[in-house]
């Protein structure tokens, strides 16, 4: 029999990488995980490659029993994690034996949880990616009884320093909860909604109840476009902030469709859109504008801090003896990868 | 704009879009998939992926790998060197798409022709007058988009758009036409609905059509739709 996770509890639970990126040729959103940076960071404390096939939690409880020993690292929102009811860290890779049960419980801030598992799991790939697509029905769905392969097995890391702390790898975490501050950059048709674009930033907007990963509502001021004719279908980026009929703001997510007829006033960057999918319905957020140079800075500084911890994470596993662990896909790695 | 009528726009810190404005329609989406034939040609590294439409194509990358200041002074070049009578498309394959048309399979075929002053008739000859080229893929899912209809005038989007509408809808929106491959929420206006299968998960690509094949449209029963559902999507001239 292959080695497995099973779910016993799962609310709002798939298994999901980086996303399609191959997808948009076809019409395809590139959907995947949409705090990359949290799901970065789960597998980077495990020793898979970024890219690898991880659970992203939504909100509800996820516990589930394991046939075998592996090392786990849980990441983004904020929840109580146990093995065998003894409370466990996140953001630091965890033991974990065969026969154990891991439960993760009660979110307290933010809305995406990720979990990796060293080995990653054994599920169905589209074009490159088992992150689920919900409009074409793809996608593993974790629900009680699903069975996980767990493609590698990993006996349990101990320190030999007495009872010392493991790890101690002080991850950067998101900030999560209060207002949230978004960074957009003006969009390409930010001239068609004249002076109103500018409302943007008259305050903060409220997340309604009906966002997803396709895209958040928010209310508040509400830009107008100034220009009326048809508009033909174009692409659109994810992080597109578009006004369309009604009253409230959109702002596209990874699930968004890859073509749309309304103009794109404004863009989220691409390390706010990490914050983005850890915020609320009901939660508050206030935008900020900054040039693209900025945030492509932003977005470096981030992706660097994630190479300089895949070099600790590398280095405590030596240390622990746990040479096993480093995957040697990573060796020599270089940002790109991560 | 460069001599070619193309330019460049930034879209946030991981994507561009490339718009071509010639005053030539036709010419206008032929030079943005034949951009997207050649960025897709050439190894540059970031590239994630180019969703060319009709008279745009949007590239989207990693930040973090490339960037607008390394991207833009190659695309001024590749553009620069675009050939305007090169045809960016594969031999046009031919698509006879069956559809039964009005009731509960096209819900607004009723409005759109009031909307146009048309009888419902008269829609549905209208949608079935000229093969339609298809433009691009779209969402969701693979959505074959192309021009729409000769009607007088451009067709109003729902003004509450649908939950969900099911697969093989057939729909149009201002003077844009398409069919649905994968249920999704949508606000164009529903015609009918095709029995074929558009789309299969097993396969690349995902769906038969490209840009520059041809879609007709017939008209079927009842009768003939049930036959007929789930039947593969296949080229007349495969």
């Amino acid at each position: 029999m292959t080695d497995a996770l099973t779910i016993r509890v799962g609310g709002s639970a798939v298994v999901t990488d980086l996303g399609r990126t191959r997808g948009s040729q076809f019409g395809l959103p590139v959907n995947g995980a949409l705090d990359q940076y949290s799901a970065r960071v789960a597998n980077i404390l495990v020793g898979n490659r970024s890219a690898d096939p991880l659970i992203e939690i939504i909100a509800l409880d996820l516990e589930f029993v394991t046939s075998v020993d592996i090392l786990f690292a849980v990441t983004g929102a904020t929840m109580s994690v146990f093995v065998n009811e003894v409370s466990q860290p996140q953001w630091e890779p965890v033991s974990a034996r065969a026969g154990d049960v891991i439960a993760l419980r009660d979110m307290s801030s933010g809305l995406r949880t990720y979990l990796a598992v060293h080995g990653s799991f054994d599920v169905p790939f589209l074009l490159g990616s088992c992150a689920p697509d919900t409009v074409v029905g793809f996608g593993t769905r974790l629900t009680s009884g699903t069975k996980l392969a767990v493609n590698q097995e990993v006996a349990p890391i101990s320190n030999p320093y007495f009872d010392a702390a493991l790890y101690n790898l002080h991850v950067q975490r998101p900030p999560l909860g209060d207002i949230v501050r978004i960074d957009i950059t003006d969009g390409p048709d930010r001239a068609d909604f004249g002076l109103t674009g500018g409302r943007l930033f008259a305050g903060p907007y409220t997340v309604g109840a009906n966002s997803n990963h396709i895209g958040l509502r928010l209310s508040g001021a509400l830009p107008e476009r100034q220009s009326c004719g048809e508009l033909l279908s174009r692409g659109v980026p994810v992080g597109a902030i578009e006004a369309p009929p009604g009253n409230e703001l959109l702002v596209l997510h990874r699930g968004r469709g890859v073509t749309a007829g309304y103009p794109v006033l404004a863009v989220v960057t691409t390390t706010s859109l990490n914050l983005l999918a850890q915020v609320r319905p009901g939660q508050q957020l206030a935008f900020r504008r900054v040039e693209v140079a900025r945030a492509t800075e932003l977005a470096r500084i981030q992706r660097d801090s994630l190479a300089a911890l895949n070099a600790r994470v590398r280095n405590v596993f030596i240390s622990l003896g746990a040479k096993n662990v480093i995957n040697r896909n990573l060796i020599g790695t270089t940002r790109a990868l991560l | 704009m460069m001599r070619s009528g193309l330019s460049i726009y930034e879209s946030g810190d991981a994507a561009l879009r490339v718009t071509a404005a010639t005053g030539d329609r036709e010419l206008d989406w032929r030079l943005v998939h034949e951009l997207a034939r050649h960025v897709n040609g050439t190894v540059i590294p970031g590239i994630l992926g180019c969703i060319p439409t009709y008279d745009a194509l949007l590239i989207e990358f990693d930040p973090v790998e490339t960037s607008h200041d390394l991207l833009e002074p190659f695309l001024e070049h590749v553009i620069a060197d675009l050939d305007p009578t090169a045809n960016p498309f594969r031999e046009a394959k031919e698509f006879a798409v069956p559809v039964l048309y009005g009731g509960e399979m096209g819900p607004d075929l009723a409005d759109v022709a009031a909307q146009q002053g048309l009888t419902p008739d008269a829609v549905i000859e209208l949608h079935q007058a000229h093969p339609y080229l298809i433009r691009c893929l779209g969402a969701p899912g693979g959505s074959p988009m192309a021009d729409g209809p000769a009607f007088p005038l451009p067709v109003s989007r729902l003004a509450s758009p649908r939950v969900s509408v099911p697969q093989g809808a057939v729909a149009v929106a201002g003077r844009q036409a398409t069919i649905a491959p994968a249920p999704a929420p949508g606000g164009w206006a529903l015609l009918g609905r095709t029995p074929l299968r558009m789309m299969n998960l097993e396969r690349e690509p995902l769906v038969p059509y490209q840009p520059g094949d041809r879609l007709t449209f017939h008209s079927i029963s009842e009768r003939e739709f049930d036959v007929l559902l789930g039947t593969e999507m296949k080229a007349l001239n495969d």
